[in-house]
């Protein structure tokens, strides 16, 4: 590996590095709550019924996210063409793969999309 | 990787000179928003209210930040910096001081595209995290508006680099050595604009984050440090696109060479890149304050209907007189 893409790959490593470091330095600065009650239930604006959570389902939403998921695939799949080794096509496919697997799961467990 | 690349990468021209860009074009969006609006805008922290974002952000950090009970409390604390990051990692790929950018690679344009795909994905995750109802309308309106943007702005995209027969952002700057594509591909450049403007969230597109219709959009159960970096991923955004915009149409920052000494140079090319940066964010600044929010369905329309059927001719244009070697 070339010092060239050691830089395309430890560049934004390191921008990610020092992006959470950054979040969980300035979460020292302000108090964090989690609990029950009126302060913790979501904006309702002024209604009395609060929405449940994890029963929305739409058709569009969940085809919209997919159409997201599957452009995000397609453009790392189709980068990886234009390399010149096995090394890059192999990264962006577990990436892409990554990130269908992942945004799927999630849905599928905080119930935008029902097994 | 030495010393100098991590200063390159997290300081000038990379991380922390895009963050300050960002704060500077928050700050120049809403002195022009206030001008144009007959009022003064920020006066109060530094001069002319210089430092406001930069003393909001700093007040949002310190305040307490409230996790609604119903949220997926994981993704609702992890997703902005992960938010923060997709723009932030496509800063090293913009060139500043010549042709060639920090981090460059042969197709690096395809991974600004997914990085893109990548922004409208986590607004959406983190946005649904949350779980409140305004934020379930919003993030409804964000993807039905990024299916309707993300065609013509991948076509807009891609019309510079079949110019410049290179995926390559460098590549494309450097074939505008002669030609700036804004002359050779003016629609893609109106197009490139309007999708902009619907990726930032921008009036006419802040059907996401409609404040008088849906309080603060897929933001509004976010509080403290996670709305601080929300708004912080959106300044940075938009000096992200708005640089992408220079690179992709204007030349990047290269203009006329003067010196012969190549440090000279490069000082002149961050400044011809200054001005064209600032004149993208001013085009976005004014026309964003001019115009009136318009519904979903008629976003949706404009962008399948108008916006994408325009784009597609612009790049059918370019390929045609291409074949024929023009």
């Amino acid at each position: 590996m070339t010092n060239f893409d050691i830089m395309v790959i430890a560049g934004p490593l390191l921008i990610i590095v020092v992006d959470l470091f950054a979040y969980w330095f300035f979460g020292r600065l302000g108090k964090r709550s989690v609990g029950k009650g009126n302060k913790f239930q979501p904006f309702t604006g002024g209604e009395q019924d609060i929405a449940p959570r994890g029963t929305y389902s739409s058709e569009l939403f969940v085809f919209a996210t997919l159409f997201m998921v599957a452009e995000a695939f397609v453009l790392l799949l189709s980068a990886s063409f234009a390399s010149q080794s096995y090394f890059y096509p192999l990264l962006f496919l577990a990436g892409g793969s990554g990130v269908i697997l992942i945004v799927t799961w999630w849905l599928m467990i905080v119930g935008g999309m029902r097994p | 990787m030495d010393w100098l690349q991590i200063v390159e990468i997290l300081v000038f021209p990379g991380l922390t000179f895009f963050v300050w860009v960002g704060f500077i074009f928050d700050w120049l969006d809403r002195k022009t928003q206030a001008r144009m609006q007959g009022r003064r805008g920020p006066i109060l922290a530094g001069p002319y209210g210089f430092f406001q974002p930069v003393a909001d952000f700093f007040k949002l950090t310190s305040k307490e930040e409230i996790i609604p009970e119903i949220a997926d409390r994981f993704v609702f604390l992890l997703g902005p910096p992960l938010f923060f990051a997709a723009p932030a990692i496509g800063t090293i790929f913009i060139p500043v001081l010549g042709a060639a950018a920090i981090v460059s690679n042969d197709y690096d344009l395809l991974f600004i595209l997914f990085i893109l795909a990548f922004t409208a994905l986590m607004a959406t995750i983190i946005g649904y995290a949350a779980g409140g109802r305004w934020s379930i309308i919003a993030i409804g309106r964000l993807v039905v508006q990024y299916t309707g943007y993300e065609v013509p702005l991948v076509v807009a995209l891609v019309t510079p680099a079949l110019l410049a027969r290179s995926l390559s952002i460098g590549g494309i700057v450097a074939a505008q050595q002669n030609v700036w594509f804004i002359v050779l591909a003016p629609i893609s450049f109106v197009v490139f604009i309007i999708s902009a403007l619907a990726e930032l969230e921008k009036p006419p597109f802040d059907i996401p984050s409609a404040k008088t219709e849906i309080v603060g959009g897929w933001m509004t159960e976010f509080s403290g440090r996670p709305l601080a970096y929300i708004k912080l991923t959106k300044d940075l955004s938009y000096a992200f696109l708005s640089a992408l915009a220079v690179s992709l149409f204007l030349g990047g920052p290269l203009g006329p060479v003067l010196f012969a000494d190549p440090t000279l140079q490069s000082v002149l090319y961050f400044i011809y890149w200054i001005i064209k940066l600032f004149a993208i964010g001013f085009l976005i600044f004014v026309i964003k304050t001019a115009l009136a929010r318009v519904r979903i369905d008629q976003a949706a329309r404009l962008f399948w209907m108008v916006i994408t059927p325009l784009s597609l001719i612009q790049l059918g244009v370019i390929m045609i007189l291409g074949i024929h070697g023009w």
